[in-house]
């Protein structure tokens, strides 16, 4: 379990930083796919089958194919000459800094948790964490799940009245 | 433990093979039941009535000169067919194809793995599926590959909503996501009787995800010659088409484990049984390319929008419904 978790942490840095650095959008929007696959690959050795499927079905198979599709559309296959502007590079410096001491801070302050409530791993596998899931969004999430499906619903309709409009 | 990595390993062989050969298969097949549906013989040289010509088509592909177009990007131009062939592939891992058998005193189940999120499993594979034919439309630099890319693109986006919700039927009913309990909670009564309308849904989403004619709309051939894989030849295109027709025995696999009872059945073995459902399924596949002319793109996109998405929504509820209705 070790070993694979280096692996998947080694593919998701690696793909994560190639994202960043590939000029070709394309490329980079696939290096993305990769890193999902990574994340994936956390959940499952978390036990969380449920939430890795889901990475692949929606973000994977879903989103990043739409991000695929625009970037065909535009045919913006190569970006050349990146513009170099001096604000941008103070500000991008000064937020990645701030991440940083953020991560810093978290591991110096971190400390190991045991999991509490009444869900052990071995109640998880029982019973399988997609119903667990399931009955949590139902009861005690019930109304956080409403609110993000009515603003799903409200975009649907956002997206459907600018897609309708005539100019 | 050896004993298991052993079993594993077998079955891992026996699937893949078993795959391979299908989709290979599948395409004399084909050809010969559209010759019956056009009044003609079909291949009939290569051996006994035509036998030998998939092994026939495959010596040719793979002696053919392996053109890259100029301005192609390499390396997704090549990456695109594998993308293809891999998800179509790994897909039946979940799925039960045989009844447990006793092996040297232990149950050896005739599935390579059960996971406990069986479908949710095949959905995210079969989902990506898409990268495949949108990078190798994208890659080939061509204006027809990358029409037929985007086209295949937006189509199975549309049609894969209808397909998941389709499901979700059977889901509530088994009450299990893992294919070995759907196949046994099935022993009384196959979940084509309860649910009717969810299979029509997912022949018909399932058809458009494969990109089979009605819904080819990604390989018009009156339009953009090939569509995605107009610039491929030799064993590239092949694997466009082994990944097209290995699809089609994993969808018909995954329709008998989800609605027409899995592996069980009466008196005969149960891989058999198994073997004679998945190759009714296909022969309805097969059934509808030669029946059906091409949907234009608008009505495609509004039998997927408006008659399929809505159909799968009302479904699920009046599932519900019944459910509560009869105390399940």
């Amino acid at each position: 379990m070790e070993a694979l978790f280096y692996v998947f942490s080694f593919i998701a840095i690696f793909s994560a930083l190639m994202v960043v650095t590939m000029r070709n959008p394309l490329t980079s929007a696939l290096y993305l796919v990769l890193c999902f696959f990574a994340l994936a690959g956390f959940y499952v050795i978390l036990d969380m089958q449920f939430l890795a499927a889901m990475q692949i079905l929606v973000y994977a198979g879903a989103i990043m194919v739409l991000v695929v599709l625009v970037i065909m559309l535009l045919n913006i296959s190569r970006i050349k000459n990146i513009g170099s502007d001096l604000h941008q590079k103070i500000i991008g410096g000064l937020i990645s800094l701030i991440l940083f001491a953020e991560v810093v801070l978290y591991i110096i302050n971190g400390a190991q948790k045991k999991p509490t409530g009444i869900f052990t791993r071995a109640l998880i596998k029982k019973i399988g964490n997609t119903q667990i899931i399931g009955e949590f969004l139902f009861t005690e999430y019930m109304l956080p799940f409403e609110i993000a499906s009515i603003l799903l619903f409200v975009a649907i309709i956002g997206a459907y009245l600018f897609a309708k409009k005539k100019y | 433990m050896m004993f298991w990595l052993i079993a594993d390993i077998i079955k891992i062989l026996i699937v893949f093979a078993g795959l391979l050969g299908a989709a290979a298969y599948l395409t004399l097949l084909e050809r010969k039941i559209a010759a019956r549906i056009q009044n003609r013989m079909g291949p009939m040289e290569a051996g006994f009535h035509g036998l030998l010509q998939p092994i026939a088509d495959g010596i040719k592909l793979f002696f053919k000169e392996d053109i890259i177009p100029a301005g192609a990007n390499k390396f997704l131009f090549l990456l695109a067919p594998i993308i293809v062939v891999i998800p179509a592939l790994t897909t039946f891992a979940v799925i039960p194809f045989g009844a447990p058998v006793k092996i040297m005193g232990h149950t050896v189940p005739l599935q390579i793995t059960d996971v406990n999120i069986g479908i949710l499993f095949i959905l995210a594979l079969t989902s990506l599926g898409v990268y495949g034919v949108v990078l190798g439309g994208w890659a080939s630099n061509s204006k027809y590959s990358l029409l037929g890319g985007i086209r295949t693109a937006a189509q199975m986006i549309s049609y894969e909503v209808a397909l998941v919700l389709s499901i979700v039927g059977i889901i509530m009913i088994a009450g299990d996501l893992s294919l070995a309990k759907i196949v046994s909670e099935q022993s009384h009564m196959w979940f084509i009787v309860y649910q009717p309308v969810g299979f029509i849904i997912y022949l018909i989403a399932s058809t458009a995800e494969m990109n089979r004619v009605p819904f080819d709309l990604g390989e018009a051939e009156g339009e953009l010659v090939a569509g995605f894989h107009t610039e491929y030849s030799s064993m590239e295109f092949a694997f466009y088409f082994i990944g097209e027709y290995a699809q089609m025995v994993v969808n018909s696999a995954i329709i008998v484990t989800l609605f027409l009872g899995g592996w069980q059945g009466p008196f005969l073995p149960s891989v058999l049984w198994f073997l004679i459902k998945v190759f009714f399924v296909i022969l309805i596949y097969l059934w509808l390319r030669w029946t059906y002319p091409r949907l234009r793109y608008d009505e495609l996109m509004d039998l997927g929008w408006k008659f399929l998405l809505p159909l799968a929504l009302a479904n699920i509820i009046v599932t519900g419904f019944i459910m509560i209705l009869l105390n399940r």
